[in-house]
C-alpha cells in the first residue's frame, strides 16, 4: 500500500470516528427523561422561551427521529452548538473560542515538558542501564504515571506554593492589557507584539498546569525510549558500529538513538491524549480559564449543550493528532504502510 | 501448545508453580503483590463488616468526632477533615468501592473483548473485518470525553460511570484475543477439531479461549490500575459519587482548598490512589515478565 492510499485510509477512519461520537451523543441526548428543551437549557429554560423556541425549531425537536438526526448533524457541522445556560445564555461557540486558546497553551508547554523530561530520563536510564540512576528514574516514572494528575498537582502546590503565588481564575496578570489575536494564542500573541510583560506573566500562569501534566504523562514516554533504545543496542548494526571501534558513547548517541525515536512516535498520539484530557483536571485544580474549566463549571450547573460541545472539542483535538501521529509514523518508517 | 488433554493436567500445575517461582524472584513484582494482597484484604474486611454490621473503623467516615482539622496523631491516624470527620476511616472506608470497580471494568472487558475478538479471529473473512472496524471505532473514543457525556445525559453515579468505563474499555481485550487467536487459529489442534465437524462456537469455548486467557490475564493484571486511576478521575470531578460517601479521587477534590492549611487532608487519599496503582503495575510487570521467562 503506498503512502498516499494509506493516509486516505486513515482520515476516512478519523471521519467514521468523529461520526460515530457525533452519533453517540445524540443517540444518549435522545436518552434523557423528560423534555429534551428542558434538559438542554437546564432549569431557567422557562424564563427564557424565545431561545427555547429558538433551539426547538433549530434542531427540529417537534419532528421525527431521523430529521432530528440530521438537523443534529448540520448544527453541529456549521458550528451551532446551542447556548449555554451555565454562562448566561451565550452562544457556545463564542464560549468555545474564549475558552480553547488557554486549554491548547496548557497543552503546548505541558507537550515540549513531557517530551523534555521524558526522553531525557529515558535516555539517561538506557545509557546507565541497571545503575542506581536507572533505578532511581524507574521509580520516579513509575510513581508519577501511576498517580493522577490532579493528585500530582496538589503535591506542586504545597512545594511550590512558597515561590509562585498565583490568583486562581486567570491565564496572565488581569492587570495588564492582553494581545490582539494574531495565532489565537495568547502567550504567543504578545510575543509577536512584543507586550512582554504579558508574555512574562503569561508563561509563570502556565508554568504550573503545564509541569502538572508533563509530571503526569513522561513516564509512559521514559519507559518506552528507555526499552526501545536497550533494544536497538541489542541489534547487529550496533555491534557493527563498535567492531570498527567508535567508543561507546558514539555508539549510543550517533547510531542507537535516531533509531530508537521512531518508535517514539507511535505513542505521540497517545501522550496527546492524555494532556489533553488532563487539562479538565488541572484547569479545575489550578483554575486556568480554559476549556478544561468551563466542562466542569457545565457538570456542576447541568449545562447540557456546554458538555456536549466540549466534549466534540475534545474529540475532534484527539482524532485529528491521532490521526496527524498514523500520518507521521508512515512516513518515518515505511514497514508500517504495508501493515 | 497442547494438542490432546491428558497432556494438558500435569504441565499446567508445572506452568502454575514456574511462573510463581519466578514472579517471587523479582523484588518489585513482591512488593506488587504485597500491595495487591492489602488492598484486597482492606476491601474484604470493610465489606464484611458492613454487611455484618459489625464495626471496625476506628471512627465513622461520615460523622463528626472532632472539632475539626487536625493534624495526623496517634488517635487520629491521618488527621481530621474540614469537618471533624477521621481521614484515616473515610479512606479505608473507600477501599472496596474502588477496588470493586477495577475488577468489574477490566472483568467485562475482559469477557467481551475475548468473545468479541476470539470469535472475529477463527471467522475471519468479511465478519472479522467488520467486527474489528466496529472495535476500532471504540477504541478511540476518548474516556472521560464518553465519561462526561455520560454523566450529562443518564447523570452522575457510580453505576453510570461503570457503564461509561466498560464501553471503552473492551475493545482493547478484542484487538488482543483476535491477535491471539489468529495464532493459534491455524496450529494442528484446531484443524483437526475443525474437520472432525466442530463450529466455530465449540472450537472457541473449547480450544481458542482456554489458550488465549493467559496472555490476556497478564494484561488484565496490568490494567486493574488503570480502572482504579480513571475511575478516581471521575470521582474527583464529581461524577461517580455523592457527597458524604468517601472516595479518593472525590476527597482530593474536596480537599484541595485546604492544601495551604491542612495538607495531609489532600496529600492522604492521592497517596492512596498512587500505591494501588502502583501495586498493580509492580505486580503486573511481574506477572508479564514471568510469562515471558517460562
Amino acid at each position: 500500500m503506498n503512502l498516499l492510499r494509506f493516509v486516505l485510509r486513515r482520515m476516512v477512519f478519523a471521519v467514521l470516528v468523529l461520526a460515530s461520537v457525533l452519533t453517540i451523543t445524540f443517540v444518549l441526548s435522545h436518552l434523557i427523561p423528560g423534555d429534551v428543551i428542558q434538559a438542554w437549557l437546564g432549569k431557567e429554560a422557562a424564563t427564557q422561551p424565545k431561545l427555547a423556541a429558538l433551539t426547538a425549531a433549530k434542531y427540529h425537536l417537534n419532528d421525527s427521529i431521523p430529521v432530528q438526526y440530521y438537523y443534529y448533524l448540520v448544527n453541529m457541522l456549521q458550528g451551532n452548538l446551542g447556548y449555554s445556560p451555565s454562562r448566561g445564555f451565550q452562544p457556545v461557540t463564542s464560549v468555545i473560542a474564549q475558552t480553547l486558546p488557554y486549554t491548547l497553551q496548557i497543552v503546548f508547554f505541558a507537550f515540549i515538558m513531557t517530551i523534555a523530561i521524558g526522553v531525557v530520563l529515558g535516555v539517561v536510564a538506557a545509557r546507565y542501564n541497571g545503575t542506581v540512576l536507572d533505578k532511581g528514574i524507574r521509580i520516579f516514572y513509575l510513581g508519577a504515571y501511576s498517580s493522577p494528575p490532579y493528585f500530582i498537582g496538589v503535591v506542586l502546590l504545597i512545594v511550590l506554593s512558597f515561590v509562585l503565588n498565583i490568583p486562581s481564575g486567570y491565564a496572565a496578570n488581569p492587570n495588564l492589557t492582553p494581545p490582539t489575536a494574531i495565532t489565537g494564542l495568547p502567550i504567543f500573541d504578545s510575543l509577536i507584539e512584543g507586550n512582554f510583560a504579558y508574555f512574562e506573566s503569561g508563561l509563570v500562569y502556565v508554568f504550573l498546569p503545564a509541569l502538572t501534566l508533563a509530571v503526569a504523562t513522561f513516564g509512559l514516554l521514559t519507559r518506552v525510549a528507555r526499552s526501545s533504545l536497550l533494544e536497538v543496542m541489542q541489534t547487529d548494526y550496533i555491534r557493527t558500529a563498535r567492531a570498527k571501534g567508535l567508543d561507546e558513547g558514539s555508539v549510543f548517541y550517533r547510531h542507537a538513538l535516531p533509531n530508537a525515536a521512531v518508535s517514539l512516535i507511535t505513542i505521540s498520539s497517545l501522550l496527546v491524549t492524555f494532556l489533553v484530557t488532563g487539562t479538565i483536571f488541572v484547569e479545575d485544580l489550578f483554575g486556568y480559564p480554559g476549556m478544561g474549566l468551563y466542562v466542569v463549571k457545565a457538570l456542576a450547573g447541568t449545562d447540557y449543550p456546554g458538555i456536549m460541545a466540549t466534549t466534540l472539542v475534545f474529540a475532534i483535538i484527539i482524532i485529528t493528532t491521532n490521526l496527524a501521529a498514523d500520518i507521521l509514523y508512515a512516513i518515518a518508517d515505511p514497514q508500517i504502510r504495508l501493515g | 501448545m497442547e494438542s490432546d488433554k491428558t497432556a494438558t493436567k500435569p504441565r499446567k500445575s508445572g506452568r502454575v508453580t514456574g511462573a510463581l517461582r519466578a514472579l517471587t524472584r523479582n523484588k518489585e513484582s513482591i512488593f506488587g503483590l504485597a500491595i495487591v494482597v492489602s488492598f484486597l484484604l482492606i476491601a474484604a474486611v470493610v465489606e464484611l463488616s458492613t454487611l455484618l454490621n459489625v464495626t471496625i473503623l476506628p471512627y465513622s467516615p461520615t460523622a463528626e468526632v472532632a472539632p475539626g482539622a487536625l493534624p495526623p496523631s496517634l488517635k487520629y491516624l491521618f488527621g481530621t477533615d474540614n469537618l471533624g470527620r477521621d481521614l484515616f476511616s473515610r479512606i479505608v472506608s473507600a477501599t472496596p468501592y474502588d477496588i470493586a470497580i477495577g475488577y468489574i471494568v477490566v472483568g467485562s472487558a475482559f469477557v467481551i473483548g475475548a468473545l468479541l475478538g476470539g470469535y472475529a479471529g477463527i471467522r475471519g473473512g468479511i465478519l472479522d473485518e467488520i467486527l474489528m472496524r466496529f472495535t476500532d471505532v471504540f477504541f478511540a473514543l476518548p474516556v472521560l470525553v464518553l465519561a462526561l457525556v455520560i454523566a450529562a445525559v443518564l447523570g452522575t453515579g457510580v453505576t453510570n460511570m461503570a457503564i461509561a468505563l466498560m464501553i471503552v474499555w473492551w475493545p482493547a481485550y478484542a484487538r488482543l484475543a483476535r491477535g491471539e487467536a489468529l495464532k493459534v487459529a491455524h496450529q494442528n489442534y484446531i484443524e483437526a477439531a475443525r474437520l472432525s465437524g466442530n463450529g466455530h462456537r465449540k472450537i472457541l469455548f473449547r480450544h481458542v479461549l482456554p489458550n488465549i486467557s493467559g496472555t490476556m490475564l497478564v494484561y488484565a493484571t496490568l490494567d486493574i490500575g488503570t480502572v482504579i486511576l480513571v475511575y478516581s478521575g471521575l470521582t474527583y470531578l464529581g461524577l461517580a459519587v455523592h457527597p458524604p460517601t468517601p472516595d479518593w479521587g472525590e476527597m482530593v477534590s474536596d480537599y484541595h482548598s485546604y492544601i495551604l492549611s491542612a495538607p495531609w487532608l489532600a496529600l492522604f487519599p492521592g497517596l492512596v490512589i498512587s500505591l494501588g496503582v502502583i501495586g498493580f503495575s509492580l505486580l503486573g510487570d511481574g506477572v508479564k515478565d514471568a510469562q515471558e521467562t517460562r
